[in-house]
Parts: C-alpha cells; structure tokens; sequence
C-alpha cells in the first residue's frame, strides 16, 4: 500500500473543514450544554465515581471519535458512485490498500475530534485530571474507534447507494443511545443497560472511563471491542474477495 | 489527398517482440448476455488501434478485461505478456475509462498529484499536466471543469504514470471540433515516442485519422481487423454524385442503372448519387451521353459505409463470417 497516497489522502480529509466541523459541532454543543449544566462545580458521578465533567468529556469524545470514524462511510459511498475507486484501481494502490487508506484516513479524524473535545474542555471547565490518565483515557478511545471505522467501511463499500444513509443513520443513532453517549445510560429501564452491553460503543464509553480513572479491569472492554473489530475485519475480508470475484 | 504517416522504421524492431495486448478467446457473459463472445487480438508495440463498434458491441467490456478490471467468463487477457495486474503496479498502464471520474472537489493539480502519490515512478504533475494541456486548467475544480476540459483532466491523471500502453474509452465524447484537434495533438506526441494506444470512439472519421488499425466489434465479435484502408475497402466500389438541370424522370433513372458497373441510383432535388463498382467505366459513358450535368463528385466510400456495412452483416447472421483482413496475422 501506498504511504504516499495515505498521508494525502487524510490530509485532504482533515482540509475538508465543513465535514470537520459537523462532525464536531454536535459534540462540542452537547460537551458544553452538559458541562455546563451540571459539572462546573466539581460534583462526582455516582456511577463511574469520576467527576461529572469528566465522565461528561469522555462521553462526549466518545461520541466525537465515533462519528468522525462511521462518517468515513459516506466519503467511500461517493468515491464508489463517481467511479474515483475504478480509477483507483489502475494503479498499484490494491483494494485492500484503498481499504487500509480509508481506515487510516478514518483514524486520524478520529484522533483529531478526541483532542479538540479534550482541549476544549480542559480549557472552559479545568476537570481535575492527572495528564497521565488523559492521555490514557484518550489513547483508550482513540483505539476503541477501530471497530467503529470497520463499520464505517463496511457500510460505505458494501451496502448499495440508496439504503446507506438510511443505514448509516439507524446504526449511529442505535450506537449513540444505546452506548449511553448522548444521555447516560442510567436514565433508561435496567434492561436497556442491559441490552447496551452487546453495542461497541457502550465499550467504548467504558474504556474511556477506566482509562480515566486509571483504575478498573480495563481487559474487559478490550476484548470485546477486540472480538468486534476481528469479527468486522473478517466479514469485510470476505464481502470484499466475495465481490472481487464477482467482477 | 491521402497522408500516411510511415511507421515502417520501427516495423524491422517490432518483429518477434512480445504483444502489448494478447486477448485470446475471451468471452464475458453478464447473465444470459453475451457482451463479449469470443475476441481474439494480438496488438504490438507502437501501434495506435481503433476499437469501433455500435453501442453495446462489447468494447468497454473488452477493455474491462484487458485491463483486469473484470474478470473472463472464459479465455485470458494478458498485458506485457503477463497478467494485466502487474503491468498496471508496474506503472505501464494508463486509461481513461468509462465511468471513471475524479472527486468534483479536488482541483485539477490536486487530482493528478492524489493518484501520483498512488504510482511507484510517476511523473511530475507539472509534466503531467503539461502532456495533457492543462497548466491553465490546473488550479481550477473539477466541478467547474467543461466537458472537453474533463477529459484533458482526466488524460492528465491517465499519463501520471508515464505508461507505454494507454486505454482511452471515447476520449474525445463531449469535445468540441477544436478541443478534439488540440487532445489528437497530444494523443500524437505520446505516440510518437512508439507507445501503443487502443481508444474506443464513436467519431469514424477519428479512427479513420488517427488509427494504424482498426478493430470492429459487433454483437461481442471481432468483425474486422485491418488498417483504415484495408477497412474500407471492404466495402467495394465508389460513389459519383453529381448536378443535373434536366428535369428528373423514371426513364432517366433506369438508363442511369444501364450504364456500366452501377449499383444504384438515387436522387434528390438538384442532385444524384450513383454507387458504381467501375467509377471509371460509369462516368466516361455518363459523360458522352449527357452533357447537362455538372459540379461532378468522386468518393471512395467512408469509414461510415464499412461501419454499416460490417456491423449490419455481423447482426444479420447469428454466425457472422467475420472479414477480418491480414491485421490478424500480422
């Protein structure tokens, strides 16, 4: 694979500001409305006993790095639909090159919405956090979006035009509540909770906690999210050779 | 006029090198469709190949497998002498296909430098964009782009590799008269420098211009294979066309068929049009016998009759006897 074609491939991403900002605006708002609200003053939350504005900042960065990697989807749908891959696919970029350029592409966005949710928050609101459990709870995140970016592939590469929005929007906003990112899950009936331990992104928002708090057994949100993105890694292995000799 | 370009220098250096392009009985069903039904080709280095045919004959498709892109239902399709995958990561490669567009928010520049960066050896983009003609164009966004300035867009990203072999799927579809001119003029230097071209086009007049050979397709079949003039020559005879100010009737008409190797004849308004297989023959005896005709024409008959020609005798029968001239063996 092309490291060439990679590095201008996510720099061009990172340039397209409006696609940027969307996918940070919604976090950033929902960042501040509950930041805000609730956790200028230093209260703890019962349930991760972390600050409040803490376990919110996570929650908010979990939901950021989540859709700057399932966004990806909508960049390969239009990739696909112009014919760019077809041109791609005279030259040494291989399709599984394109896919690992898209999930590195995915990545870096992903790491970007992480530092600019972190950064905004340490400066409006100074959460008292050791900078070491920061960067862990960031780099907890930032490697459980994986999964997330597969999804993002798999939705973009595989699922025809028409249903992709439709997808799209029914499998983030599924992640999105059921892994307690936009309202903590505590609000809902306990089988909800219950439900949420089979989604990635409730994992997500755990590892993003323990990785805080520097404390917890931080294996079990790993190998599930682990089992996800080896599960997600084989299916799209299979669709794409699948496809691939379909041609 | 005709003007034929000598490329007999490279002829002596040709014999016995490997095919740039070896089909052999390629066939590709899509369903119970049969795009491509048994085409065999051998094309050389340095040759500039015409594919031609009527809509759906099967040339995209034949590209398609050329290239790799899709994969035969039977037969192989070799590059280089060897699969068309590695001559494409060996940068040897260049197209511009059907359905193959650049993102509308990139410009120009930025589209050739994206797949540059995908190439082991390209060129530089400037050089790119300059073989193409599209220094001025280049800063401008691909969504902005007119028809004819998408092409030469796209040539530009074609020859970022700097191939030997270029695939060009109808270049010039969208161009106006100028824009087609200046894109052949680019076409020429490339090949020039001895690198082989096969383009698909609609404009026979193209193919007849700039093509050492021309290959037909029809129903998935090659049809004919042959220079432009081996071509056209398929389809026998001349065409005489000339005024008249005599007033037009059946017995005129019938002598005109009497005179000697004419076909048919046809008229309209001030006008005739006689199809002769001796034109020679046809119009000393045209001439003895009437002296009020005038503004006379003689034509050889176009790329379009042979087209028609071919191409209507290959839908006719469900075995169409292919006339392929010498091209094959070559």
């Amino acid at each position: 694979m092309s490291i060439a074609y990679v590095g201008l491939e996510s720099l061009r991403q990172i340039k397209n500001s409006r696609a940027m900002i969307f996918t940070l605006a919604v976090p950033l708002v929902m960042l501040i409305a509950f930041g805000g609200a609730f956790g200028a003053n230093g209260q703890v939350d019962p349930v991760t006993k972390l600050p409040w504005i803490v376990a919110t900042t996570i929650q908010v960065a979990a939901y950021g790095g989540m859709m700057a990697a399932l966004s990806l989807a909508f960049n390969i749908v239009t990739e696909r639909s112009i014919g760019w891959n077809r041109q791609l696919r005279l030259t040494p970029l291989s399709g599984t090159g394109y896919l690992l350029s898209k999930l590195a592409t995915s990545m870096l966005m992903a790491l970007f919405s992480i530092v600019i949710i972190f950064s905004v928050s340490g400066i409006l609101y100074h959460p008292t956090l050791d900078p070491a459990n920061w960067l862990l709870a960031g780099v907890s995140l930032w490697l459980g979006v994986i999964p997330f970016a597969l999804i993002g592939i798999l939705i973009g590469q595989f699922a025809k035009p028409e249903f992709a929005q439709p997808l799209f929007m029914a499998v983030f906003m599924g992640m999105a509540v059921l892994g307690g990112l936009w309202v903590p899950l505590q609000i809902f009936p306990a089988w909800v909770g219950n439900v949420a331990q089979v989604v990635p992104s409730y994992w997500l928002n755990r590892i993003g906690q323990m990785g805080a708090r520097g404390s917890g057994d931080i294996l079990e949100p790993a190998i599930v999210l682990l089992v996800w993105t080896v599960a997600l890694g084989v299916f799209i292995a299979w669709r794409y050779r699948r496809d691939a000799a379909r041609s | 006029m005709l003007c034929v370009r000598t490329r007999d220098w490279r002829h002596a250096e040709r014999v016995n090198q490997t095919p740039v392009i070896k089909l052999t009985d390629l066939h590709k069903s899509f369903g119970s469709l049969h795009a491509v039904n048994g085409v065999g080709l051998s094309i050389r280095p340095g040759e500039v190949v015409a594919l031609l045919g009527p809509n759906g004959a099967g040339k995209s498709t034949t590209i398609d497998l050329a290239l790799g892109l899709a994969r035969p239902t039977s037969g192989t399709a070799e590059l280089f002498g060897g699969d068309p995958r590695s001559a494409i990561e060996a940068g040897r490669v260049g197209a511009m296909l059907q359905g193959g567009a650049l993102l509308p928010t990139l410009t120009v520049a930025q589209s050739v430098a994206l797949v540059a960066a995908a190439h082991r050896n390209p060129l530089s983009v400037d050089e790119a964009l300059e073989r193409a003609r599209c220094t001025e164009i280049a800063k401008q966004r691909v969504s902005k782009l007119s028809g004819g300035q998408m092409q030469r867009a796209r040539f530009a990203v074609a020859v970022v590799s700097n191939p030997d072999l270029l695939f060009l799927d109808e270049p010039t579809a969208a161009m106006d008269v100028e824009a087609r001119r200046t894109f052949w003029q680019s076409m020429r230097e490339f090949t020039d420098e001895g690198r082989t071209v096969v383009f698909a086009t609609h404009y026979l007049d193209e193919a007849d211009t700039y093509a050492d050979r021309i290959v037909m397709l029809s129903a998935g079949r090659v049809v004919a294979d042959g220079s432009p003039a081996e071509v056209k020559s398929v389809v026998s005879g001349r065409r005489i066309r000339a005024g008249f100010d005599f007033a037009w009737s059946q017995d005129i008409e019938d002598a005109l068929l009497r005179l000697p190797g004419v076909r048919s004849v046809d008229h309209r308004s001030e006008q005739f049009t006689i199809l002769s297989d001796d034109s020679d023959a046809t119009l000393r005896s045209l001439l003895t016998t009437y002296d009020d005709i005038h503004d006379i024409e003689v034509t050889a008959h176009t790329m379009d009759d042979a087209f028609l020609a071919l191409t209507e005798a290959a839908t006719a029968s469900e075995t169409p006897s292919a006339l392929t001239t010498n091209g094959a063996e070559r």
